[in-house]
């Protein structure tokens, strides 16, 4: 036995006494009925009365994270939302439009302008072909584009929506919507809502972790995994590549384990004696949060540590170690939901091909853009898959909406590199895995990626479907805030029954 | 109200018909008897009535939708005839009123709630009873103005002591109704840790030493009240309560959104840290942060008060449409302003009517055309600005620049503004096209020349007049892009007019809010103040007294405290704060008690002193104070005290956090630089808000990504090492020092087996250093026994009992 495995025994041992020790000397009917700090606010908060009776309502006061079964029997345990943030162009990966390539460099029809408004484009703008060749893979004829040779083999694991809308037209309020459910701040995002709802399964670890590549936060900030009205154990945590990967999770220099063992020791030695004198359950839970900072002072730094993996792995996701990228946090993503985290959310900064500049252009930047994520993601469902983890992870890729079928000029001008505006009447999503139909395209665009012809998904539809997924009636899965039940979908949401497994 | 039960004959005979019939129902006569005996007072609508309907009915039958059109919201619409041509609501006759009968049907798909499980016969008789008696509606207790509710008298029945307990008229309400319940109060908290618990919630820090020790020497009985006085004129006090406030502000020193970009927010929240240290009455720091500038002879500091509702976030993303951003910005004013004052949830109303409270979506355009007609509009250069100067020389020169600049700047846009019909900009040539260039020139000449004179450019409420007024529409269903009819300013129908002959304005509005009429502002603060000083409001829901908020848990308290604060006090914080900490109540002991574990875990009766974890800010000024850190230096722009590298990652901003030198690694948390998209970590890790919005409550989290922080952020380590340094300079042995050093973080000599566990740890991580010098000199370059010390009081720090208050 190593010496850190008998560290981790004595620990677990010592811990567990201490806690019962602690449990007798408050009296175990006191503990039961307080409900002080922390409890109020679970119990406030309870949605549903049906539910509650199995679900949040039995949280444990001293463990928010606890595991919690959802409202049915679910189809996915956990997810991994890949974000695009940006907004990834439909029309050069998915959604094939050959009526387009004729109409390139043509004005664009004032029908097509008439009562809309633009991020960028004005006056009249011409149309904008696709900038690559797309073909038809896998036994489902899936259509993608050349610049996505390797995600051409996992086609038959994907289910594509081609009938994606939303409401927002700039970047920030839509990430919002997409994460949150509303365009304006102060709503709990996505990853919160299903922690809030399912706890975690990994107690060394958030049960909501982020990973962020390509040199920027998201347009929103922190919003879109922050916990609105929530309480805030269930915001997402930020896990990082460069420096401490979650904030100040390693010891100053000059305190080693041991040392910062032996200092807890008295730490909760003393904090005992405090809870026998004031006898506040919040004393107990504070013991069992330093207890739990001390196991992810190991654990967080383990599971982030991708150089342990096999070079194959490495050979297929892309990855190098110590660099921020999509393909790590692919990576990573695979090991977080093997270790029971709950919800990974990525965002990947980049994808705003507008063509007012190198790095925005389509036939540029863009690319460059995909052949991290080509790499990357097929290599996730396709690891995800071969480790048996695919049936009840639920894998979802997108954008915050989708690009113009006309090249964009800005303030009037044709802009410098090719590129589109934003474009928040239809863009392309896929899922994976999780009790989502495989190989199948669901939903329709017109001949220019312009406008939906055939069942149309709304963001809000989108979000009923995941939680659907994970055993939450989307209008049940509540919280009171203001005066009201709050819920992620607002008053609208369908679940997309025809896409589900 | 008449506590007294009102025995009517008429209500009597009445009453006996309609009972057989539900005992009929019910197949017994056991029931009709028991509820005979109880038939007492009279059913009282909002007490007995409103939380049924709000619960079972209002979903359907309210503002939002009002099926079959019938909603229950106004006494007028009930009342009237629904679509089947008959009222559903007979006053005096439950048997022909159809809501009785569609809430008794017995045919699923008849009885009402619909699709939901049936009343409970209780509430059924409830409703019967009440429109027997007549079906009274009755306005919202908190939509009616507060009278003064006499002070009770304590009997000292139960507890013969008990009137000596009393220090403030508080402590009457208080111990009137423990004594109901035959409760006593706890005992007088401990001397130190008292002043320990005020001093953290007056001035956000705890006491040092020798105020310590001057209180506990202090044996005269107004020794406590010597204290409260001297923490009350303390200049720290502004600093903590501007804390307080900033969060309701959504101060922050960015402006939000994609981009992020910083601002020149900081003498606003200056302005309210001299504010709360000159003790301006509520009433006038209402009115200027509202409508300052509207004021007669408006100084600089009436204009800088208006940062209040420029604190909206201002979207610089490309692209975006400054309409929709500056629309989004004045509906976050009102919203906010109504939370803050009001504590009515009048967003519900932006899309519809209010769903619950009688607030329609009219009322919500009335009062959003009151911050309708200001002059900023989302723009990137946030103008109006006032400048700041540091002289009055530096302002006569600066201010006509300032002038010139913005009057420069809007030709020159204006110049280039797109055609309506193309939406196109216009494409400048020749003549034109120079004109535009030279006024470009000449703008960043003027701004090069106005730099070095002014300290900042504070964005300002500034009204614009004539032609640039707006008009204000209702927006269909919330949405900006959908105007429907045009309103004129206004205030809610269900509460009082703007007396007659007050302007219909910004200035209007703030004066009726702190006017005499106002049935809510004054409950409104005082119930945030106690929020603050007791753990949980009178009202715990602070945001929201409307009818979805809790009721309060003393009504009379409530009343007595905002009547008392707005005629008595005239809006005196410092002396409401006072009456507040001087209460016999205040200085209970705070241990929760086990006698009352199963009757009131959550203290909402105050049979024991409040408790509660210290704020994020506490959290960070406490270890600098203890360690003797800690910078006095008051306002200025916001600080950066050490953070990761990595924080600051805004997309189309290159801005990255640069640690301040000198005193301001230490200033108090209140002036540390809050970025909205990320915010400083260890705020966030102990519950402080990203301030994009108006935050009423923070709630307390208890996380391990706290133990993280006061264990590991470099800050806490050297406040440790410096609180360690320390120790080893005083003359005595190291048990002393290590009781020393508790008795600053706890305001309480350690127990002997406390002291033990400390000393014990001390010794072995001495002689662990000792046997590691790399681990010594990288924690203390290679002193053994600092390194102990440092490591000890880093244990210390993170006490249970010192992170609470």
């Amino acid at each position: 036995m190593g010496r850190a495995e008998r560290m981790t025994m004595r620990l677990d041992l010592s811990t567990e006494a201490r806690l019962e020790e602690a449990r007798l000397t408050t009296r175990r009917h006191f503990l039961r009925h307080c409900s002080l700090g922390l409890g109020a606010v679970y119990l406030a908060g309870l949605g549903d009365p049906a539910w509650s009776a199995s679900g949040p309502g039995a949280v444990d006061l001293t463990n928010p994270l606890i595991p919690r079964p959802p409202q049915f029997a679910p189809r996915a345990k956990r997810v991994i939302y890949l974000h695009m943030a940006g907004a990834p162009s439909q029309l050069e990966m998915f959604d094939y439009k050959p009526k387009l390539m004729e109409l390139d460099g043509q004005r664009c029809p004032d029908s097509l302008l008439a009562g809309r408004k633009f991020a960028f484009i004005r006056g009249v703008p011409t149309m904008l072909g696709p900038q690559y060749e797309m073909k038809q893979y896998g036994q489902s004829g899936a259509w993608v584009s050349e610049v996505l040779p390797d995600f051409a083999k996992v086609v038959d694991d994907v289910c594509f929506v081609k009938s994606m809308y939303t409401g927002e037209i700039n970047h920030a309020p839509a990430q919002l919507f997409v994460h949150t459910g509303a365009p304006r701040l102060g709503r709990p995002s996505l990853g919160s809502w299903v922690v809030y709802g399912l706890g975690s399964e990994n107690q060394n670890l958030p049960g909501f972790i982020v990973l962020v590549s390509g040199g920027h936060a998201p347009d929103a900030g922190k919003s879109v995994f922050g916990s609105g009205f929530l309480p805030s154990v269930y915001q997402g945590v930020q896990c990082r590549s460069h420096g401490d990967p979650i904030l100040y999770v390693t010891n100053p220099d000059g305190v080693s384990r041991d040392e910062r063992r032996q200092a807890l020791d008295t730490l909760n030695a003393l904090n005992r004696k405090q809870l026998a004198e004031v006898g506040d359950p919040e004393t107990l839970a504070r013991i069992a949060q330093y207890e739990l900072a001390f196991r992810m002072q190991v654990s967080v730094p383990d599971v982030m540590d991708i150089e342990k993996e096999p070079a194959y792995i490495h050979e297929m996701y892309g990855t190098e170690p110590g660099q921020e990228s999509l393909a790590n946090n692919c990576l990573l993503a695979r090991r977080l939901v093997e270790r029971g985290v709950r919800f990974v959310q990525l965002f990947d900064w980049g994808w705003d091909s507008h063509g007012a500049s190198e790095k925005e252009a389509l036939n540029s930047g863009f690319k460059r853009q995909c052949r991290v994520m080509n790499k990357a993601v097929s290599a996730l469902i396709t690891d995800l898959k071969q480790r048996g983890l695919l049936q009840d992870t639920l894998v979802v890729w997108g954008g915050e909406f989708g690009r113009t079928p006309m090249q964009e000029n800005r303030g009037g001008v044709i802009n410098k590199f090719v590129g589109r505006d934003h474009h928040p009447e239809a863009f392309t999503i896929f899922l994976a895995g999780g009790g989502i139909k495989p190989g199948i395209s669901y939903g329709e665009t017109d001949d220019l990626g312009y406008t939906i012809v055939r069942d149309p998904v709304h963001v809000h539809d989108l979000q009923a479907t995941i939680l659907d997924r994970l055993g939450f009636d989307h209008t049940k899965l509540t919280y009171d805030y203001l005066g009201r039940p709050f819920r992620l979908t607002d008053v609208e949401g369908k679940v997309v029954r025809s896409i589900l497994a | 109200m008449s506590a007294v039960p009102r025995f009517s004959w008429a209500s009597w005979s009445v009453r006996v018909g309609a009972l057989g019939a539900t005992a009929i129902a019910l197949g017994g006569g056991l029931w009709l008897g028991t509820d005979l005996l109880r038939s007492g007072p009279d059913v009282e609508f909002s007490r007995d009535i409103k939380p049924i309907l709000n619960e079972n009915c209002t979903v359907c039958h309210g503002g939002v939708k009002q099926a079959a059109d019938f909603s229950l919201l106004f006494p007028e619409e009930a009342l009237k005839p629904s679509k089947s041509g008959k009222p559903p609501i007979v006053p005096g006759d439950p048997d022909e009123s159809l809501l009785i009968r569609r809430v008794e049907h017995t045919d699923p798909s008849e009885r009402m709630p619909l699709d939901h499980p049936a009343l409970a016969p209780e509430q059924i008789e409830l409703l019967r009873r009440w429109i027997e008696q007549g079906a009274k509606f009755q306005p919202h207790w908190a939509f009616v103005a507060p009278e003064r509710p006499g002070v009770p008298e304590p009997e000292g029945k139960a507890w013969p002591e008990g009137k000596a307990w009393i220090e403030t008229p508080i402590d009457r309400f208080v111990l009137a109704r423990l004594e109901q319940k035959a409760i006593r109060p706890a005992p007088e908290q401990d001397r130190r840790k008292l002043l320990r618990r005020v001093s953290l919630d007056l001035t956000g820090l705890p006491p040092t030493e020798s105020e310590l020790a001057a209180f506990v020497a202090d044996r005269s009985p107004r020794a406590y009240e010597r204290q409260v006085s001297r923490l009350l004129a303390s200049p720290r006090f502004g600093e903590r309560w501007a804390a307080w406030w900033l969060d309701l502000a959504r101060y922050a020193d960015t402006k939000g959104y994609e981009k992020d970009m910083p601002r020149e927010m900081w003498p606003y929240r200056d302005w309210v840290v001299r504010a709360f240290n000159a003790n301006m009455s509520f009433d006038r720091f209402t009115i200027e942060q509202l409508a300052g500038d509207l004021l007669p002879d408006a100084t600089d500091d009436h204009r800088i008060a208006t940062g209040f509702h420029r604190l909206t976030m201002t979207n610089d993303e490309g692209g975006t449409d400054d309409e929709e951003f500056r629309t989004a910005a004045v509906i976050d004013r009102l919203n906010t302003t109504y939370e803050v004052w009001q504590a009515v949830t009048i967003g519900c109303a932006q899309c519809h009517n209010h769903p619950y409270d009688p607030i329609r979506q009219k009322d919500f355009y009335r009062s959003l055309a009151f911050f309708n007609n200001t002059a900023d509009d989302d723009r990137e250069d946030e103008l109006p600005t006032l400048g700041i100067y540091e002289s009055e020389a530096d302002r006569a020169k600066g201010r006509p620049l300032e002038q010139r600049i913005r009057e420069l700047t809007l030709q020159h846009e204006a110049m280039v503004e797109p055609e309506r019909s193309t939406d196109a900009p216009r494409m400048l040539t020749g003549a034109a096209k120079r004109e535009h260039d030279r006024l470009g020139k000449q703008v960043e000449a003027l701004q090069k020349r106005l730099a070095p004179l002014r300290k900042a450019a504070l964005p300002v409420m500034e009204e614009v007049h004539g032609a640039a007024r707006r008009e204000t529409h209702i927006f269909e269903r919330g949405n900006w892009t959908s105007p429907g009819a045009v309103v004129t300013p206004g205030v809610p129908v269900s509460l009082p007019p703007l007396p007659k002959g007050a302007a219909a304005n910004r200035l209007g509005f703030a004066r009726w809010l702190v006017g005499p009429d106002n049935p809510l502002t004054a409950r409104v603060i005082v119930n945030r103040l106690w929020d603050q000083l007791f753990d949980a409001g009178l009202v715990e829901t602070v945001a929201d007294l409307g009818s979805q908020g809790e009721a309060p848990t003393d009504t009379h308290l409530l009343d007595w405290l905002a009547v008392h604060f707005r005629d008595d006090l005239e809006w005196d914080v410092k002396r409401l704060l006072r009456v507040m900490v001087m209460s016999a109540t205040y200085r209970q002991d705070n241990r929760p008690r086990e006698d009352l574990a199963d009757r009131d875990p959550r203290n909402r009766l105050l049979a024991r002193g409040p408790r509660d974890r210290l704020s994020a800010e506490m959290v960070r000024d406490q270890a600098l104070a203890v360690s003797e850190l800690l910078s006095p230096k008051m306002f200025g722009p916001g600080v950066m005290p050490p953070q990761p590298a990595g924080v600051w990652r805004s997309p189309y901003n290159d801005l990255d956090w640069e640690t301040s030198p000198g005193e301001d690694k230490y200033r108090r948390g209140l002036y540390t630089f809050w970025k909205r998209s990320a915010p400083y970590p260890s705020f966030v890790a102990f519950d402080g808000p990203s301030r994009e919005f108006c935050v009423s409550e923070r709630g307390t989290t208890n996380t391990p990504l706290q133990a993280l922080v006061t264990l590991n952020d470099p800050v806490y380590l050297e406040c440790a090492t410096a609180l360690a340094e320390q120790m080893q300079s005083w003359d005595v042995s190291a048990a002393r020092r290590l009781a020393r050093a508790f008795t600053r973080l706890t305001a309480r000599e350690p127990k002997p087996d406390e002291l033990a566990l400390l000393v014990d740890y001390f010794e072995g991580a001495k002689t662990r250093f000792a046997a590691q010098p790399d681990q010594a000199q990288a924690l203390a370059q290679g002193d053994a026994e600092l390194a102990a010390y440092a490591a000890t009081t880093s244990i210390m720090l993170n006490l249970d009992e010192v992170l609470t208050k």
